[in-house]
């Protein structure tokens, strides 16, 4: 086990001092850092004080013309009639203006005039709160909190393992993300391996390697140092994200509505070492087969699209998470994984499911890495001769 | 003697419908300098690599250490394939300490002894260079380090000499020299004759498969005296009936004979030439090329005439 560990240490420090991996490493959180300073930038108004008018012929808001109120980072100011709001408004001292007709009460339509830029939702959301505020403003102060608050929808599946709030969405998407997380990571790994594996044969030190330590060893110290690179890759990235998503918490209360997910997490503990084993015995077998780096990513690219299928059928995941094809694609063994994590947010993925999905990827996985040792064995010193599928047939049965 | 390091014995291995090796034997014994001869294709790499359990024989025992080649023996043997290769793109000492403790070495013992391979080498000043930016040289003497750093019983080296030039060929040569000294076991599969001649003790001499020549090469020398002649004169003496060669060396000929052709058939095939003057004839001690030529033609017009 000794040279299996040093072969797996090699691998990690060789790929991860390259200054690719370092760049696709960070790069990954840096443009989650930009894009979450620019949102917040777009939903805070850029940092500027925001100045909305209105003027209230319905009487609904108290105190209305010359008033001024402030709710959030929104500063509303009352005007005695539409002549005066225009005015400001073109003179650049309001963004926009709302208009409350005399029949407001009774039809519930309200204009709002605008001047160069419409307010953003959330500046709109200021002004529904402010408007919801004054109508209430007589009850009691339990009833204008309720009212303040709105619904929060809870659905919670009759088994009592799903629940999903009105403002939960992210949690609905996060399997998602983290489904495309996990298997870009799985494929990563999966790419580096096949790499090693062709680098090796192309450099003519596969030979060496094998008078030196056990095809196990070599394969499988190669594997579990390139899985520790790409979950090291995923784990810089998920911290990024939780680091965003707690930054991002701050501004939309969506985002603040993320739970941690602990069954997606078992389920991807359970399901992503298998995955990957299965993965890395295809393209250990891959590599072993062909004489040169190129001809192994062609060929792995084909076999990578057995694993993407879930992504192009996306929408029939979030539409019909249980109809039979998604349940085949969930049992069948390249796309269980990432099934499972993309449905786990659509609906409640029945345990014997999950039981013979994984039992059957693990009888894949097995399969696999038994048939890649075997290939790798004959393919391995098939300098510049590339092992055809007959002979690889013939490996296999020997 | 001691027990062999390395037996093999009646080794056979096909690839599909090709016989690589189809028969060979021998015993390697500790403290010699065994050659693997043989023309190209004969089957002298798979020997080695069916020996060394790259590739597993189809017949045929195979002894190293005194019983099956585990992977606690591999820390053992030191091998310099036909086929060189080294990491191009990591730097040369990372890479040779890499190796090293691949074969059992700790970090800092592999380290220690590198410094100095290197520097007896002259590698030293180039460690922190990447492998790719050496000279085809540089990487084979480099390879050559990563075959002997963790000082393994069993050497084996496939055209050690290849791509050297004459001050570096003559280092590899001591030490190889030295190893054998130190009572390792070496075995040198090369195509250069008078490196064999040279270095080695014993020869076996593979031919379509087959071992067809195996002993130690002062005997076999013996054992093949008259089977080349030395003749000065004047005239062309490159077409002589029975010859299989014929080699100009320092104004003599040297004449290499087919099987069952004696000396006394070339006097008398040359004495019977009107276009040709002898001034000297003699029973040359064959060299190990004229053996090999002698052995690998003959039996290939053998073959011929058979058919």
């Amino acid at each position: 086990m000794r040279k299996f560990w040093l072969v797996a240490r090699h691998e990690y420090r060789n790929m991860t001092r390259r200054r690719s991996f370092i760049w696709s490493t960070i790069g990954l959180p840096l443009l989650i850092a930009a894009v979450t300073a620019i949102s917040a930038l777009i939903a805070t108004g850029a940092g500027e004080a925001i100045a909305l008018g209105y003027v209230d012929h319905a009487g609904v808001i108290a105190d209305s013309a010359g008033a001024t109120a402030q709710v959030g980072d929104v500063l509303f100011r009352g005007f005695s009639d539409e002549v005066s709001a225009r005015g400001s408004l073109e003179a650049g001292a309001l963004q926009a203006y709302y208009v409350l007709p005399a029949d407001y009460r009774q039809t519930g339509q309200v204009q709002m005039y605008y001047g160069r830029n419409t307010p953003t939702e959330r500046t709109r959301q200021r002004f529904d709160a402010f408007l919801r505020a004054n109508l209430v403003a007589d009850q009691p102060t339990a009833v204008r909190g309720r009212v303040d608050d709105g619904v929060n929808l809870i659905l919670r599946s009759a088994d009592g393992r799903r629940e999903v709030t009105e403002n939960g969405w992210v949690n609905i998407l996060l399997p998602f993300v983290a489904g495309m997380f996990f298997t870009f990571a799985t494929m990563m790994a999966a790419g580096y391996l096949l790499q090693a594996i062709t680098t090796e044969k192309e450099n003519r030190t596969v030979e060496v390697m094998a008078t030196s330590l056990s095809p196990l060893d070599l394969v499988g110290g190669k594997a579990v140092g390139l899985m520790a690179v790409a979950l090291t890759q995923l784990l810089v990235w998920i911290a990024a994200l939780v680091v965003g998503l707690v930054i991002a918490a701050c501004f939309w209360p969506e985002v603040a509505a993320v739970r941690a997910p602990w069954g997606l997490l078992g389920v991807t503990a359970l399901f992503f070492l298998p995955t990957y084993a299965l993965v890395a015995g295809i393209m250990v077998a891959i590599g072993g087969m062909v004489t040169e780096a190129q001809q192994g990513q062609q060929i792995s690219g084909i076999t990578s699209m057995l694993f993407m299928i879930p992504l192009f059928l996306t929408v029939l995941i979030f539409s019909q998470p249980d109809s039979p094809l998604i349940v085949a694609l969930t049992l069948f063994p390249t796309t269980s994984f990432l099934t499972i994590l993309m449905r786990w947010g659509a609906t409640v993925v029945p345990i014997w499911q999950l039981a013979v999905s994984w039992v059957l990827l693990v009888a894949a996985a097995g399969l696999s890495v038994w048939a890649a040792a075997r290939i790798f064995r004959i393919g391995m010193l098939r300098y510049g001769q590339p092992l055809d599928l007959a002979a690889a047939w013939a490996a296999l049965r020997r | 003697m001691s027990g062999p390091t390395v037996s093999l014995t009646g080794l056979c291995k096909t690839f599909g419908p090709v016989k690589a090796v189809t028969d060979v034997s021998f015993d390697v014994y500790p403290g010699e300098i065994f050659g693997l001869l043989g023309p190209n294709g004969a089957g002298k790499t798979t020997t080695i690599r069916v020996m060394l359990d790259i590739y597993r024989p189809d017949h045929g025992q195979i002894a190293v250490f005194g019983g099956r080649l585990d992977e606690g023996k591999k820390n053992r043997i030191g091998y310099l394939p036909e086929e060189r290769g080294l990491y191009k793109d990591l730097k040369l000492e990372p890479t040779l300490v890499y190796l090293a403790t691949l074969k059992g070495l700790d970090e800092a013992t592999a380290r220690k002894r590198l410094a100095d391979w290197l520097q007896r080498f002259d590698l030293y000043d180039h460690r922190h260079k990447k492998v790719q930016d050496l000279s085809r040289g540089m990487q084979q003497k480099a390879q050559i380090i990563a075959t002997l750093i963790h000082q393994p019983d069993l050497i084996v080296v496939d055209e050690p000499f290849l791509g050297l030039d004459p001050v570096n060929t003559r280092l590899v040569k001591t030490i190889i020299e030295e190893q054998r000294q130190a009572g390792r076991t070496i075995i040198m599969s090369t195509h250069q004759m008078y490196q064999v001649e040279a270095l080695c003790n014993r020869i076996v001499l593979i031919d379509r498969g087959r071992s067809v020549l195996y002993g130690e090469v002062e005997q076999i020398k013996h054992d093949f005296a008259g089977n080349a002649v030395v003749v000065a004169g004047q005239g062309d003496f490159s077409q002589v009936p029975g010859a299989l060669e014929a080699r100009r060396e320092n104004g003599t000929w040297h004449l290499a004979l087919a099987p069952g052709v004696s000396s006394q058939d070339i006097f008398r095939a040359l004495a019977a030439r009107d276009d040709v003057k002898i001034e000297r004839f003699e029973i040359a001690e064959p060299s190990l090329e004229d053996i090999f030529v002698s052995v690998v033609q003959g039996a290939g017009a053998g073959e011929a005439a058979d058919a």
